[in-house]
């Protein structure tokens, strides 16, 4: 039977009401293709949601994002998630509450993006501002949105929001006070709030009355709008995210991204059809700034990094640099290379004998990676499952922060299949298509970019090494020592803050509340005086690891109560927590402190540390609360500071040296 | 597919409800759910699956199903026509 008599069998038995036969009928009109359908995912969807079975229906929706990007099936979808979510949540990673806020009719945005969140991972709690009131209720203490009180303000515009004429005498002084509008509705958020603003900027218009005479002249319009775009992002900084809407168009096409009829009919600002792209790449910056970008990209190599089979054609017969795939591949690595360059950590797991899949790296000319870009290296003939299941635990990332790229459909459907939580992208058949497909998934959605993110393939490659040596070591001992650790830890900074936001922001496994602080709140933390809060970098014979822990305590009468304790999961296992500790205790004394509380507060992630206090030498405070929450007691007087035996702890002074040297 | 049948199922995905049967006579006060939203995600949606745009108040105007089919069937035969 052919798929559309499968797809017809599967209606008729939905309208008898036996949704478990139709589903399979369905399946098997999409067998045979990666991504099913948009429409068959729709229909598979619909029957789980009559059999009752949700959180199955709500991944059919997350496929139906991938399969589909114009408005008729994601709205289908979009209403679908309404009726779900009306009796159930949907699975999340996160649930942030967003405010949207929008210039131009929004509702048909907001289905969007909540099924493009729900793609990434996120269930969204929204509310959505009413028409164009985007700015009385910024400015309104007792606005809707205050009363909400979001994690994130999402700003919907359109390009007659900036108000700019269509020549200038002073387009600089012009551009400047409109900017200056704008800064000053970002600070009055951000003064009845805490919530991250996301700003969608300007698109400009598909019409140039000037001509290309517009492009050479300050005082147009266009020129001034381009302009003010630039300097919102510059004045952005990292306080607020910008969804570049002037590229989407583009990318999109402004003569079809702009729709003049249904601007006129019900104000919609661009095509209905444009709104899935907008949703998505909204969705994912959202997901960025709560850390679920992946982090990991773990390549193929035969047909994926080179054309042809290493193993066979040997390094003269695969394709790479020469002719039109050789330099698409040559072009795909050395987008993948950009992306580590970032901070993306690259793993290789190919089936090949070890040597032949190094050669290529080590002899030959055209390759753009090189094994120092390759965090870990994995060639053999074991199942690919297994050797990234291997790669993430060694690595010590879940398998959630991966994404696996290989030309082979079938290696594709394994991994989809034994590692579900491990993103695949379908590739396309052509080479020159790789850096799109990569690109467009929107996965590793950068947050912020900061010292350490480029350095991060290093620490992760050290780290692989370091679980050689950690077998070599006679005793734990002679391990620690053998690393020769040094650490800077002090007091936060305004220099440091960037990266300790994104610490806050992102870290699960070491993190013992998981309390999400944003900036503001970090802000007043270092302003309050009966607080320590410190940071520690650290440093050891193979690799500067960078800013990778934290404390907050604040003092509470004699007690000085830990906010929050947390480390990067590069550094787990080192004992930094302890050379941290020890800092916290001097703080304490000079606070008039007698004790140290701690709470753990469990989460999905963060079973690793459940006996970290006790570890440390702290007294169970009472019993566990239902919900596993534990207050545990350090005796500061009786027991003395907590020893740091393996961790050098230098001043900020001498690292400016070692940094200098 | 027949055009009542491709009209149907764009009803069907854009208001969510497998069981909408369009007769003739309907009109947006006979379907639950069809509000002026609805009615642009209709509309739209119907510009997609026809491949043709309405034009000035067309869009905003719809008197009944019968009449939106006769409309398609035209717009459809011109451009088969030319």
């Amino acid at each position: 039977m052919d798929a559309s008599a499968d797809r017809q069998r599967g209606d008729q038995l939905c309208r008898d009401g036996r949704y478990a036969e139709a589903i399979e009928a369905y399946r098997k009109a999409a067998e045979g293709q990666e991504i099913p359908p948009a429409d068959v995912c729709l229909k598979i969807a619909r029957c789980h949601q009559h059999l009752g079975e949700h959180e199955h229906a709500c991944r059919l929706l997350t496929r139906l994002v991938d399969a589909a990007d114009t408005f008729t099936p994601w709205q289908a979808a979009a209403g679908l998630l309404e009726k779900i979510r009306a009796s159930h949540e949907p699975p999340a990673k996160r649930r942030p509450r967003v405010a949207l806020l929008g210039s131009y009719t929004t509702t048909q945005f907001a289905g969007m993006l909540r099924l493009a969140a729900l793609r990434f991972g996120m269930a969204i709690d929204l509310y959505e501002a009413g028409f164009a009131q985007y700015r009385q209720e910024i400015l309104d203490p007792g606005s809707g949105l205050y009363a909400f009180d979001p994690d994130f303000v999402i700003l919907a515009l359109h390009a007659g929001e900036a108000a700019l004429p269509e020549y200038s005498r002073a387009p600089d002084d012009d551009v400047q006070a409109e900017l200056e509008r704008w800064r000053s509705l970002w600070r009055t958020l951000a003064k009845h709030g805490s919530a991250r603003l996301i700003m969608h900027n300007f698109a400009l218009p598909a019409e140039s009355p000037m001509g290309h005479l517009a492009a050479r002249l300050p005082g147009a319009r266009l020129s001034m709008m381009h302009a003010l775009n630039a300097r919102l992002g510059e004045a952005a900084g990292g306080e607020v995210s910008i969804i570049d809407c002037e590229r989407l168009s583009s990318l999109y096409g402004k003569r079809r991204w702009f729709d003049d009829r249904y601007w006129y009919l019900s104000r919609q600002a661009m095509t209905l059809d444009a709104l899935p792209m907008l949703a998505r790449h909204t969705a994912a910056v959202v997901a960025a700034d709560l850390g679920l970008s992946r982090k990991c990209l773990v390549l193929d190599l035969d047909n994926t990094l080179w054309g042809g089979v290493i193993g066979e054609d040997g390094l003269s017969g695969i394709g790479l640099g020469a002719g039109p795939a050789g330099e698409a591949f040559v072009a795909f690595q050395h987008y993948v290379r950009l992306l580590k360059d970032r901070g993306v950590i690259l793993a290789v797991c190919s089936k090949n004998n070890e040597a032949d899949a190094r050669e290529p790296f080590e002899k030959h000319p055209d390759m753009a990676l090189s094994l120092e870009d390759i965090a870990m290296f994995v060639a053999n003939w074991k199942p690919k499952s297994e050797n990234i299941a291997h790669i993430a635990s060694t690595l010590n990332i879940g398998l959630d922060a991966l994404v696996f790229v290989d030309d082979n459909p079938a290696e594709r459907e394994v991994i989809r299949q034994m590692l579900p939580e491990v993103e695949v992208i379908t590739l396309p058949a052509d080479p020159s298509g790789y850096v799109r497909a990569v690109d467009q998934s929107l996965l590793f959605e950068p947050a912020s970019f900061t010292e350490e993110d480029a350095k991060k393939t290093e620490q992760y490659r050290a780290r692989a090494e370091i679980a050689r040596l950690e077998g070599e070591s006679d005793s734990l001992e002679d391990f620690y020592a053998s690393l020769q650790m040094k650490a800077v830890i002090a007091p936060f900074d305004a220099l440091h803050l960037p990266r300790i936001v994104q610490l806050i922001g992102k870290t699960n496994q070491f993190n013992l509340t998981t309390r999400r602080h944003t900036l503001p709140q970090i802000q007043a933390f270092m302003n309050d005086a009966d607080c320590v809060h410190l940071y520690l970098k650290l440093r050891d014979r193979f690799t500067d690891h960078g800013l990778v822990g934290l404390v907050i305590a604040k003092k509470d009468g004699e007690v000085l109560d830990i906010d929050t304790l947390l480390m990067s999961c590069r550094v787990i296992g080192r004992t930094a927590e302890r050379a941290m500790m020890s800092e916290l205790c001097k703080g304490a004394r000079r606070l008039g402190c007698a004790a140290i509380r701690g709470t753990y507060v469990p989460s999905a992630k963060n079973a690793m540390v459940e006996g970290l206090f006790a570890d440390l030498g702290f007294e169970p405070e009472g019993d566990a609360a239902a919900d596993g929450e534990r207050r545990w007691l350090y005796d500061l007087a009786g027991r003395g500071a907590i020893e740091n035996r393996f961790i050098e702890v230098v001043s900020g002074d001498e690292e400016q040296a070692h940094d200098a040297a | 597919m027949t055009l009542h049948e491709r009209l149907q199922s764009v009803f069907q995905a854009v208001l969510g409800d497998d069981e909408i049967a369009l007769t003739d006579g309907m009109t947006s006060a006979d379907i639950e759910g069809w509000d002026s939203v609805a009615h642009i995600n209709l509309m739209f949606s119907i510009e997609s699956e026809f491949g043709i745009q309405f034009e000035g108040n067309e869009l905003a105007e719809l008197p009944d199903i019968g009449a939106l089919k006769d409309y398609l069937r035209q717009r459809l035969e011109g451009r088969s026509a030319a």
